[in-house]
């Protein structure tokens, strides 16, 4: 319970949010679906920006070269849009894993980013398709790669003031798949292992490999190694096999008493080669 | 008969009396025959005979049709309520704090802070209150289970144990009180395993002296040792002789919750007459007034249990849990009072499955014949042994039936542990044992060389039969001895193999890595607890041919108040909607035992039979005085009284009021009782098909069928809706429910980590019901609620064994266990089940 | 805190305290509907209608709603005139305990709102978010399909 609380400010635009948060006499937060924050139990946030009816931060745009979500779009609009291409389709089954409908309308598309969790859904997908985090603080912003955000744990990363306001990604031209698998035990579960990967092939061989895995860890990574191992060669068995197995040993394993963790690294080895396997093929289409 | 006038009658027999001066004419009806002859007649029995069997209509107008639920409008509109949904002025809300030890003593217990806190007006501890040991199961007076439980103790024995009792203003003030309550503990050696609790050494959790069973069966605490019973027929020993093979192997259903999505709640509050007025979710109110007057030590009069709406109970609210708690609130702060159970208390301190060590052991020969049957079970109880006895029972008598053979052993010890506590839930016992002795049917069939379906159809019970279980177990007492007088069970199984297209699928596994199974299991259970239960129900008439029906009976959402308004109109001859039912309210509803044990159809239901026909007796004498008729020409049919020829007619409004205002005035009404004389097993085959991922371990279930035999479906569609339910309970219970323990104390104490299904992980699930007809039950009604919870467990056990070889004893089959399993039968390194291959052996 | 907020087509001025959670605000305020299975967001049993959007109540601050538009339960319809989603889950036998019901109803409501021929895939996926114990979902998920049917083909809801 959020004890302390008691002023919510109702911002119409991205600067007048930026602006409450900046001037905030008290300890103030933003919301946007406030599903991890109602269940925060923090005593000492005394007032809250809703963001969740500003305008200019709940939109899904596409053309040529990139797709734009506002971070206060709930996940259900990215799940039920009419996204198309590897971006769009990635995006479109990594959000319809998260949680439930009754859920999807309330997470956002920046919350499952920026209030990030071992199981959240989203981030790996955001990861392997080299997605842009454009901050804003007011009318100036930046644009920084999702990885910087997420190594340097979001919150922090966050100046005061400042709230992140899109996330984009690219593209890909033909010759790209990408792959989204995530190992519960029901539809409406928190994520045992999280797998996603991009592959772009051309002349036969990888040129680019991006490979991320959460759930297991404590916060999504990429596996740099397996890329590497990836990147230049042509795909078979044995080189997905490999790549599997690097990925997995360079990972720190997180407790999760719902599986002991030789169980989780031998599967999500699995699951790592069939997401491979699964986004060289959709390369080849 | 002479053929005199009544007046020369009377004229003869006055000279007989010539003393008497009084002019008493000898054919007017009265109470008391006062002019007392002679000779001594025999006074008959005021105590109602309830029959063995109901008459049995040529059609039903009623019944077995699939009538709109009477509270559905208002549960959909959201107009009715349940125990939370009042608002009442001066509301105290109550918390329990709970223990965060699995055993410890109270060194000592402060609540001076706890008390100055702003909003807390009381806070107890053991210190204040009576200590009275007594069970909270929800059962029969005198209970079959130990006097072990107090409203508070100076000892914990459990994770969530009661500590103190805080009463406050809002529930966060009373959240926050419970943090400042200051417990010195001394902690103490606790145990978790039921195979090691009855070990010399074991710490021993009822250490206190005042515990006790209130009847003559085992009970020894000194050794954990909640309960012990044990039963034989023939000689087990001779028969494993006889056989080709035997097999044995240990099984160990798990822990779970029922998960009812309303969790224990309870109100309570004076009436204007000072009368403690318990508002509760429960699936006992009369119980729960006796057992309530019990622990707070006042007369059961000053007591009024009503039970409103109940959003789910499936066992859990077979138990007097939270209403001591209130009660105490109420009359010692004299307002009145909440507790509601969060979702983590209703996992961790209300009530479980109990798990079980399950061995059987098996003999049978190469064409079939089964020779023996033994079955040893450990049952977990937890803390408190509420149902400990009981659930321990009918292991044996809900199961051993199933399968014809001359010689069984039954052997079952209920232990204690520092773990949640077990308690009632669908299935009570049949659930735990049936995964033993189904999954071993098929490894027998595998081992004999015989079609596991074939197995099973030579060998099952079927009607005529009787079994020497059905007498030798009871529950605390012995049982009652019965021949199936119905069973569809043969139809259940073909149906449901061509429906899941057995003969096509089965043993085509594929070759990729995902393999294909199908598995199957037969089940039996009881309807009502016979020669001891009571459901009472009473009918009475309203000027526009309506009928209020008060019953104890307790519809949890089952839709009982329905069946049995369809039950009544059958037997009045009028509509369902013509009832209006009242139930579970002690003051105003005559007793029931409440909903446990498949009872209220097949028992309440003979009730219900019983007052409805004395109120259609009392209709149609009414009629023919009215219609200037005679008795025996009067029928019904449709809420109309039609004289001889259907030349006359009233209506059901026109005797109502004929009988309150015009002449003979009295109030058409009338009370039924019952008790049953058998438990007649409903039975069901269900069928599973599942996917394994041979390199995650994870088991995907593509289909699932469950045909049951319930004798008439009172409701159809109501009984295909408790299959429905029953089934996906049962599947979510085999594939992802469980407890994860960490000394003691469930970690995964939320939805969020206990995982029961929703819509996207059904699989393609198909159920049906056969025809059969119970001559004992109303208008040939069985049970259906509890059977098809347990079928999932072996079904899908032997789906998983049939689809990659590997034989799981440690439900649920999550992913990591089915893979390791695989695993561990790729390096042979398992065990083989101890088989003894007999040569040649001449029978 | 003041919240003003529209619940079943009606004005509301509230006195709210900011960190009330809006479950127990609709209940406060009469709507009984709205039932508590967790309060953690998991089992739907306190899902109403926000802006449109089928949600968990017990894990929405009240002060999310500021000027927003509810509908629960009891906004669908009344017992005299239900709407035909109700009428439906009581033909169908979908209610037997009632409790996870009204949350169920918003988020099929939701659905239908958005796609009013929907596959029983559609449906499964709408009612995903909502728990229930009793019924399998089997008469469910017929309920939702046949209630499409009606209102598709204009049909006024029985009686």
């Amino acid at each position: 319970m959020l004890k302390k609380l008691t002023q919510f400010y109702y911002p119409k635009t991205v600067e007048d949010a930026c602006s409450q948060l900046a001037n905030a006499k008290e300890k103030t937060s933003v919301i946007a679906g406030g599903t991890s924050e109602a269940l925060r139990n923090d005593s000492t946030i005394e007032a809250l920006v809703d963001l969740s009816k500003i305008k200019e931060l709940s939109f899904i745009k596409s053309d040529s070269s990139s797709i734009s979500i506002g971070a206060a779009t709930p996940v259900q609009d990215i799940y039920k849009s009419d996204l198309s291409g590897v971006s769009g389709e990635l995006l479109k089954t990594a959000a319809g894993k998260i949680g439930s409908t009754l859920l999807r309308n309330a997470i956002t598309a920046g919350g499952n980013l920026v209030a990030l969790f071992p199981w959240s859904d989203l981030p790996a997908a955001y990861m392997v398709l080299d997605a842009e985090v454009v901050c804003r603080k007011g009318k100036p912003k930046r644009t920084v790669p999702v990885i910087n955000l997420i190594n340097s744990k979001p919150a922090s990363f966050l100046t005061k003031g400042e709230i992140v306001a899109e996330i984009k990604v690219p593209v890909f031209k033909k010759g790209t798949g990408a792959s989204f698998a995530k190992m519960s035990k029901t539809s409406n579960d928190y994520s045992l292992i999280t797998v996603a990967s991009r592959i772009t092939i051309a002349g036969g061989k990888i040129e680019e490999a991006r490979l991320a895995v959460n759930a297991i860890t404590a916060q999504p990574v990429r596996c740099e190694e397996a890329e590497k191992l990836l990147v230049g060669k042509k795909p078979d068995a044995e080189l997905l096999a490999e790549a599997a197995k690097k990925a997995v040993a360079g990972l720190k394993v997180r407790k999760d008493y719902r599986a002991t963790e030789e169980y989780r690294k031998e599967v999500c080895e699995v699951m790592i080669r069939r997401s491979l396997e699964e986004s060289i093929a959709k390369a080849g289409k | 008969m002479a053929n005199t006038t009544k007046k020369e009658t009377v004229k003869k027999a006055a000279p007989k009396k010539a003393t008497t001066t009084a002019k008493k004419p000898a054919v007017k009806k009265t109470g008391a025959q006062k002019a007392a002859p002679k000779t001594k007649a025999a006074v008959e029995s005021a105590i109602p005979e309830s029959p063995l069997v109901f008459e049995r209509p040529e059609k039903f107008e009623q019944v077995k049709h699939s009538l709109e639920k009477v509270d559905a409008l208002g549960l959909v509109c959201g107009t009715q309520k349940y125990v939370g949904d009042i608002d009442l002025p001066n509301l105290l809300h109550v918390k329990v704090l709970g223990s965060p030890h699995a055993h410890a003593r109270i060194k000592s217990i402060n609540t001076d802070d706890a008390l100055k806190l702003p909003g807390v007006v009381a806070i107890y501890t053991y210190k204040d209150v009576p200590r009275v040991p007594r069970t909270t199961a929800g059962q029969g007076w005198p209970e079959p289970s130990p006097y072990d439980t107090y409203l508070l103790d100076s000892k914990v024995r459990f994770v969530g144990d009661r500590v103190a009792i805080v009463a406050a203003e809002t529930i966060e003030q009373a959240e926050e009180a419970c943090k400042k309550i200051k417990v010195e503990y001394e902690v103490l050696e606790a145990v978790f395993d039921p195979e090691k609790a009855m070990d010399k050494g074991a710490p021993v959790i009822h250490d206190e002296k005042d515990a006790y069973v209130p009847i003559p069966i085992f009970y020894d605490k000194s050794r954990n040792h909640a309960s012990h019973v044990e039963t034989k027929v023939g000689d087990v020993e001779k028969g494993y002789k006889q056989a080709d093979v035997v097999l044995e192997k240990k099984f160990y259903p798990h822990y779970a919750q029922h998960c009812p999505i309303e969790p224990h709640i309870c109100m309570a509050w004076l009436d204007e007459n000072d009368r403690l007025v318990l508002r509760t979710s429960t699936q006992v109110p009369f119980h729960a007034r006796r057992i309530t007057a019990q622990t707070l030590q006042i007369p059961i009069k000053k007591i009024r249990v009503i039970k409103p709406r109940v959003g789910g109970a499936f066992g859990a609210k077979q138990e007097v849990l939270l209403e001591d708690i209130c009660g105490l609130v109420t009359l010692r702060t004299r307002r009145p009072c909440k507790l509601a159970l969060t979702r983590s208390e209703e996992f961790m301190s209300s009530r479980t499955r109990h798990p079980m060590v399950v061995k059987i052991k098996m003999g049978a020969k190469k064409d079939g014949t089964i020779t023996a049957l033994s079955m040893r079970i450990i049952s977990n109880t937890g803390a408190y042994g509420s149902h400990a006895l009981t659930v321990l029972s009918n292991c044996g008598s809900k199961v051993l039936p199933l399968y014809r053979t001359d010689n069984i052993e039954f052997v079952g010890d209920t232990v204690y542990t520092n773990l949640p506590v077990g308690g009632a839930y669908r299935g009570y016992g049949a659930t735990q044992a049936c995964f033993g002795t189904e999954s071993l049917m098929d490894d027998m069939a595998e081992a004999i060389g015989m079609d596991p379906i074939k197995f099973r159809q030579m060998n099952h019970i079927v009607e005529g039969e009787s079994s020497p279980i059905f007498k030798a177990l009871g529950e605390g007492r012995e049982g009652v001895d019965m021949a199936i007088g119905s069973c569809g069970l043969a139809e259940c199984i073909t149906k449901g193999m061509k429906i899941i297209d057995w003969q096509k699928k089965y043993g085509k596994k594929g070759t990729g890595t995902k393999r294909r199974g199908l598995g199957m299991c037969c089940l039996m259970q009881g309807s009502s607890i016979p020669e001891i239960d009571m459901g009472s129900v009473f009918i009475k008439m309203n000027e526009d041919g309506s009928f209020n029906m008060l019953l104890g009976a307790t519809d949890l959402g089952t839709g009982s108040d329905t069946v049995m308004a369809q039950i009544a109109a059958e037997t009045l001859g009028c509509k369902h909607t013509d009832m209006i039912v009242y139930s579970s309210d002690t003051d105003m509803t005559p007793f029931d035992v409440g909903a446990y044990a498949s009872s209220t159809t097949y028992l309440t239901g003979g009730a219900v039979i019983t007052a409805a026909k004395k109120v259609r007796d009392q209709i149609i004498s009414v009629a023919a005085l009215k219609m200037g008729e005679k008795i025996e020409d009067i029928t019904i049919a449709d809420g109309i009284c039609y004289g001889k020829g259907k030349k006359n007619k009233v209506s059901f409004s026109d005797v109502s009021k004929y009988s309150l205002y015009e002449n003979k005035q009295f109030q058409i009404g009338a009370i039924g009782s019952h008790i049953s004389h058998a438990s007649p097993p409903p039975f069901a085959a269900h069928f599973a098909e599942v996917e394994v991922d041979t390199e995650t371990g994870e088991v995907k279930l593509l289909s699932y069928v469950a045909g049951v035999d319930c004798g008439t479906a009172i409701n159809p569609q109501l009984a295909d809706g408790q299959t429905q339910g029953a089934c996906m309970n049962g599947i979510s219970f085999a594939l992802t429910e469980e407890y994860i323990f960490d000394n003691g104390k469930m970690l995964n104490s939320t939805f969020g980590n206990y995982k029961i299904w929703g819509t996207k992980d059904m699989p393609n699930l198909q159920t049906f019901l056969v025809d059969t007809y119970e001559n004992t039950g109303p208008y040939g009604a069985k049970s259906v609620s509890e059977i098809s919870i347990n079928g999932a467990l072996p079904a899908i056990g032997n789906a998983i064994k049939n689809a990659v070889g590997v034989r799981l004893t440690h439900p649920p089959f999550t992913a990591e266990k089915v893979l390791k399993a695989m695993k561990e039968l790729k390096s042979a390194k398992v065990e083989a089940p101890k088989a003894t291959a007999k040569k040649g052996k001449k029978k | 805190m003041k919240l003003n907020v529209k619940i079943n087509g009606k004005k509301f001025d509230l006195e709210v305290n900011p960190n009330a959670m809006l479950i127990d605000v609709l209940r406060d305020a009469g709507f009984k509907s709205v039932k508590n299975g967790c309060s953690e967001g998991s089992c739907g049993a306190c899902a109403v209608m926000i802006d449109g959007r089928p949600k968990n109540s017990c894990i929405i601050l009240a002060g999310q709603v500021q000027n927003s538009e509810i509908l629960t339960a009891e906004g669908l319809g009344n017992p005299e005139t239900p709407h035909i989603l109700q009428r439906s889950f009581v033909d169908h036998g979908s209610t037997q305990c009632g409790y996870c019901n009204p949350g169920s109803l918003i988020s099929v409501k939701a659905l239908l709102d958005k796609n009013p021929k929907p596959t029983e895939a559609d449906v499964k996926d709408a009612l995903d978010g909502n728990l229930c114990r009793c019924t399998g979902y089997v008469k469910r998920i017929e309920a939702v399909l046949d209630a499409a049917k009606i209102i598709q083909k204009g049909t006024k809801g029985k009686k």
